[in-house]
């Protein structure tokens, strides 16, 4: 067995994985790119997709002409109907995995309703299950839709606060970007992108084009633009060390930052 | 707020606040409310429900059990058997040896985390068939991870107990952790989030030493034993080693429905029966408060 293992491989299979120095060690070998031309794309349920065909059709015209320009992974948040699933679970006392698979069906509901728009296009629909087949179809046709939800299910941890699954659509998208080494992770929402209070309910509200997580950290906003464990895994990436926040409303915005234009707020990994 | 009442009503309606493309709203108690916003977040706190409260969790050791032989899992089976007679049992599986190569040539071949969480569950999977082939007589299987979750309650109502290979379903979304490439939610993180979520009576791990120790007891014998600890003093002690995986003190600290776990030496099967019985056989480490 010895020759058939790297020495790290040996101590590995003869070391406790809670030893830091052993886990130190793992992480020296490079860590290899899998889709490193494809963009993740996370388009916002109650921001977004809730709004109806006058925010989504001008949406899915501007990822159509992007295809052949750029390879495009799209994941679906979930929205008003996961807040009320939400609502009437907590209500009867529902953990927090359980609330996670109903989370997961409204962000699916959004995925298939999504993939419907882009079907003519040959864009499929894949669950997690199917993600062996995702390279093909990126390939193929240049773009897939997933839904945004990670799927932890029943395992989904509780939040330090509350009941709400903590690991919703910006965070299940984030990880996708991340694992498969992308070259951007998109937000789509209805706003410009990070401001120091919501913009919808505080007029004084300023925005932030550029900021770090450990500024964002710093400044403790009560409310935040993307799931804050985006964050906590943002500053242990090995990938995808910055996000952008985008406007999908604003026509041509979702272009830009897929060239790789500044459009919104962009985050960054200290 | 809106009232209570209107919680589960189903009336939808337009956003009167904004523009001409509206977010069109299904009432809830969450409508509107940003789910980021910390205020909202501590409204949802509420008492949960138990869906297993009469269930035992047992993780069984890969490394530390299934691969030791049968001098070691035969003994542990018998006590399993014995105590299918009493009680209703879910029995993860750890992936073992095999796993801590497939980490190896995956780390060695650049592959992330992910990918190590995804191939890791074939492992530990592979284990949950050995044990429920060795239980089979007593009517307990290993179950496919894809119907496991959903149908607990009904295999475990119809069947003494079920075993699932315990990696938690993260695969691709596992976090990336802070140090190295290791996926941090293993088996035992499979075991006790599922506990969590179905309000078990009972988180024990299945391991080859008694419990917890000051320092690795194979390494240094006379380390001292630890009976019990609390969760925020053993982060405090920052132990080099632990018989567990670290997230689980991470997920104690919020847990709603477990409380505790006792680690318990498999090499001394008697003990397993002890600890489901609620005895202090190995060590317990609990939640502050």
């Amino acid at each position: 067995m010895d020759e058939l293992l790297t020495e790290l491989g040996q101590a590995l299979v003869e070391g406790s994985l809670s030893d830091e120095d052993l886990l130190a060690r793992t992480g020296r070998p490079s860590v290899f790119h899998i889709l490193p031309e494809a963009n993740v794309i996370k388009v916002g349920g109650q921001s977004f997709i809730d709004r109806g065909r006058a925010a989504v059709f001008p949406f899915i015209d501007e990822v159509v002409a992007n295809l052949g320009r750029h390879q495009m992974i799209l994941g679906t948040g979930a929205g008003t109907r996961a807040r009320h699933a939400y609502s009437v679970g907590l209500d009867l006392g529902m953990p927090t995995g359980v609330l996670s698979v109903l989370g997961t069906f409204v962000s699916m509901q959004n995925a298939r309703m999504l993939s419907y728009l882009l079907a003519k296009h040959g864009i499929p629909f894949i669950e997690p299950a199917q993600f062996a087949q995702l390279p093909l179809y990126l390939a193929e046709r240049g773009a897939v839709i997933f839904f945004g939800m990670p799927p932890y299910v029943y395992w989904h941890q509780n939040p330090a606060v509350g009941r709400i699954p903590p690991h919703r659509t910006d965070t299940g998208s984030y990880l996708v970007s991340e694992v498969l080494g992308t070259r951007s992770m998109i937000y789509v929402k209805d706003v410009d992108g990070l401001y120091t209070a919501d913009p919808k309910k505080d007029k004084h509200a300023r925005f932030i084009p550029r900021i770090t997580v450990g500024e964002l950290r710093e400044l403790d906003l009560a409310d935040v633009v993307v799931e804050r464990p985006v964050f906590d895994f943002m500053a242990h990436a090995l990938v995808r060390r910055s996000i952008q926040v985008i406007n999908g409303l604003v026509p041509g915005n979702l272009t830009r930052a897929l060239d790789g234009e500044p459009v919104g707020t962009v985050i960054t990994a200290d | 707020m809106t009232d209570p009442a209107d919680l589960t009503s189903p009336t939808a309606q337009a956003d009167p606040a904004s523009d001409s493309r509206p977010r069109h709203h299904v009432r809830s108690r969450l409508m509107r409310e940003s789910l980021l916003d910390r205020q909202v977040e501590r409204s949802t706190e509420s008492p949960v429900h138990r869906m297993l409260p009469e269930a035992h969790v047992l993780k069984i050791g890969g490394r530390s059990i299934l691969d030791a032989g049968r001098e070691v899992v035969f003994p542990v089976v018998a006590a399993l058997a014995d105590c299918l007679q009493t009680w209703k049992l879910i029995l993860g599986t750890g992936g073992g040896v095999r796993t801590r190569h497939v980490f190896s040539v995956g780390i060695d071949l650049g592959l992330p985390t992910g990918v190590l969480a995804q191939v890791a569950q074939a492992d530990s999977l592979g284990n949950a068939h050995i044990l429920g082939t060795l239980l089979a007589p007593y009517g307990v299987v290993a179950i496919p991870p894809e119907i496991f979750g959903h149908l607990l309650p009904l295999f475990l109502h119809s069947a003494p107990g079920v075993v699932f290979g315990s990696v938690p379903p993260y695969s691709l979304w596992e976090h990336p952790p802070g140090i190295g490439r290791i996926p941090p939610h293993r088996t035992d993180a499979g075991a006790f989030l599922l506990a969590e979520c179905f309000g078990c009576r009972s988180l024990t791990l299945v391991k080859d030493v008694d419990g917890l120790h000051a320092a690795d007891p194979k390494l240094e014998p006379g380390a001292a034993f630890i009976p019990e600890i609390g969760v925020a003093e053993l982060k405090r002690r920052g132990l080099r080693t632990l018989p567990f995986e670290p997230v689980l003190l991470d997920l104690l600290e919020n847990a709603r429905l477990l409380d505790r776990f006792q680690i318990v030496n498999g090499h001394r099967p008697e003990r397993i029966r002890a600890a489901l019985a609620g005895e202090h056989v190995g060590t317990i480490v609990h939640r502050d408060r």
